[in-house]
C-alpha cells in the first residue's frame, strides 16, 4: 500500500473529510478486520473492535504526525491494541493499551530514526527466527494472540518471573540482531 | 555487557536496557500492573522512552504482515458511518445545548461587531456561517464567523493559545480540495483574514482548521504539525 496515499488520507481525515475517511477504511479495513479478527477469533467481536477502531481514527487522526508512526503502523496499532483491550477486558489489573490516551503525547522519533526503524522492522522476522526458538513464540505470542505473561508462563511451562526475565533476555537479544 | 565498536556505550548500557525492555513491554501489552503508573509516566514527560516504543511498535507491527487482509461485512461501513456521521445532518442549532448555545452565538456576534463598524448595512437575508475550533485537551478554543459582506473570517481566540515556541496557523477548504492556508494567527484575541474569492463562493461548504506549526507557519503550505481541530462551517 502506498504510504504517501494513505498519510494523505489521514491528514484529510484529521480535516474532518469524511470522503477522505471512508477512502482510508476502503483501503485499510480489510487488513485492520483481519488483525481484530486474529486477536479475537471471533467475527463479531472484531467488528466491534474494528469500529472501535475506526472511531478512534477518526477522532485522532489530527495527532497522527505526532508520534513518528510509519501510516500503516499507526492504524495497525490502534487496531491490535483495541482488540486485545476487548480481549483482556475482564482481566483484573490490565493495563489499558489505549494508544490514543498514551503514545500521542510528546514528540516521536525523528524521521531519521523512524526511517532506521522501519529498515531494521524488515529483519524482525528473520531475527526471532533466530532467537531460541520458545523466546521468539513468546514475542508472537504476546503481540499476536495477546497473550500475557501468566498465559506465556503456562504455555510454556515456567514460573512467571522467569517467563519476565526469559522474555527481556530475548527482546535485548532481538534488539541488537536488528541493529547489527 | 559486551562493548563491541559498532555499538557505543551510552546506546546498550544497562539503563537503556532497562528502558528499552520496559517500552518493548509495553508494546506487547505485558506491562504489569505495578509497572503501570511509572510507564504512564514516562509516556507523558520522556521523550526517549515514547521513541523507543514507537520504535518497537514499528518494529512488531511487521508481524501482522503474514496476516491475510479479511474484507469486513458491508454493513460494519454503514454501521460505523451512522455511529460518526448520523446525527450530525441536525443543523448547529439543535445540535448545541441551550446555554452553549446562547455563550456561542454571544460570541458570535461579539466577535462581528467588533469588526463591523455600526456603518455595514447587512440585509437579514444575507447568510453567514461560523466555526468553532475546539480542543479540549489543548484548552484551546477558536471562533470564526464569517462576514459576507466583506468576504473575510473574523477569526476570536477565545480560550488557550499556541504552544511553546509554535504558532497556530487558520486553514480553510472548499469539499474536496486541498487546504489553504489563510494564516498564522497573531497575539491578539482576535483578526480579521480575508478569504479568498473561490473560497468566499463556497463559504457555506468549507470546513475550517488550525494547525500547530512551527515559528513562521507551516513551511510546506499544507499543514506540516498536529491538527489541533477542524470544523465544518455551519449556518448562524
Amino acid at each position: 500500500m502506498n504510504r504517501k496515499k494513505i498519510e494523505k488520507m489521514i491528514t484529510r481525515t484529521a480535516l474532518r473529510d469524511k470522503t477522505a475517511f471512508e477512502a482510508l477504511y476502503d483501503a485499510t479495513s480489510a487488513k485492520l478486520f483481519a488483525v481484530c479478527l486474529r486477536v479475537l477469533n471471533d467475527k463479531a467481536a472484531a467488528e466491534d473492535a474494528m469500529q472501535d477502531a475506526y472511531v478512534k481514527i477518526w477522532n485522532n487522526a489530527g495527532r497522527y504526525r505526532a508520534n513518528g508512526l510509519s501510516p500503516m503502523t499507526w492504524l495497525i496499532t490502534i487496531a491490535r491494541n483495541t482488540a486485545i483491550d476487548r480481549l483482556r477486558a475482564r482481566r483484573a489489573g490490565h493495563m489499558d493499551l489505549d494508544i490514543v490516551e498514551t503514545v500521542l503525547a510528546a514528540p516521536g522519533p525523528t524521521p531519521e530514526q523512524a526511517a532506521v526503524a522501519a529498515s531494521e522492522a524488515k529483519k524482525l522476522v528473520k531475527c526471532l527466527d533466530g532467537l531460541e526458538q520458545n523466546k521468539g513464540e513468546a514475542v508472537r505470542g504476546a503481540y499476536i494472540d495477546g497473550q500475557s505473561y501468566a498465559d506465556l508462563a503456562a504455555r510454556f511451562d515456567v514460573p512467571l518471573n522467569t517467563m519476565r526475565t526469559w522474555l527481556r533476555r530475548g527482546l535485548i537479544a532481538l534488539r541488537e540482531c536488528m541493529s547489527a | 555487557m559486551t562493548d563491541t565498536p559498532d555499538t557505543p556505550q551510552d546506546e546498550m548500557g544497562p539503563h537503556n536496557e532497562d528502558m528499552q525492555f520496559i517500552a518493548a513491554e509495553y508494546a506487547l501489552g505485558l506491562t504489569p500492573p505495578e509497572d503501570a503508573g511509572m510507564v504512564q509516566e514516562s509516556l507523558r514527560s520522556d521523550p526517549a522512552f515514547i521513541a523507543a516504543v514507537a520504535q518497537w511498535q514499528e518494529r512488531f507491527a511487521v508481524l501482522v504482515d503474514d496476516i491475510k487482509p479479511v474484507r469486513p461485512p458491508r454493513r460494519a461501513r454503514k454501521r460505523l458511518k451512522h455511529r460518526l456521521f448520523g446525527a450530525e445532518r441536525r443543523p448547529l442549532l439543535q445540535r448545541a445545548g441551550t446555554w452553549q448555545l446562547i455563550s456561542f452565538a454571544a460570541l458570535a456576534v461579539a466577535a462581528w461587531i467588533s469588526l463591523n463598524d455600526l456603518t455595514v448595512d447587512v440585509g437579514p437575508d444575507i447568510p453567514s456561517f461560523a466555526a468553532q475550533l475546539e480542543n479540549a485537551d489543548e484548552g484551546l478554543t477558536i471562533l470564526a464567523v464569517y462576514d459576507p459582506s466583506r468576504g473575510g473570517i473574523v477569526v476570536s481566540r477565545t480560550a488557550g493559545g499556541a504552544r511553546d515556541g509554535r504558532v497556530l496557523e487558520i486553514w480553510a477548504m472548499a469539499e474536496g480540495a486541498e487546504p489553504v492556508s489563510l494564516g498564522v494567527l497573531p497575539d491578539t484575541l482576535q483578526v480579521w483574514v480575508q478569504i479568498p474569492d473561490e473560497l468566499a463562493l463556497q463559504a457555506a461548504s468549507l470546513t475550517l482548521a488550525v494547525s500547530d506549526e512551527p515559528p513562521g507557519g507551516s513551511p510546506t503550505g499544507a499543514p506540516s504539525g498536529d491538527i489541533l481541530a477542524a470544523s465544518a462551517v455551519s449556518g448562524l
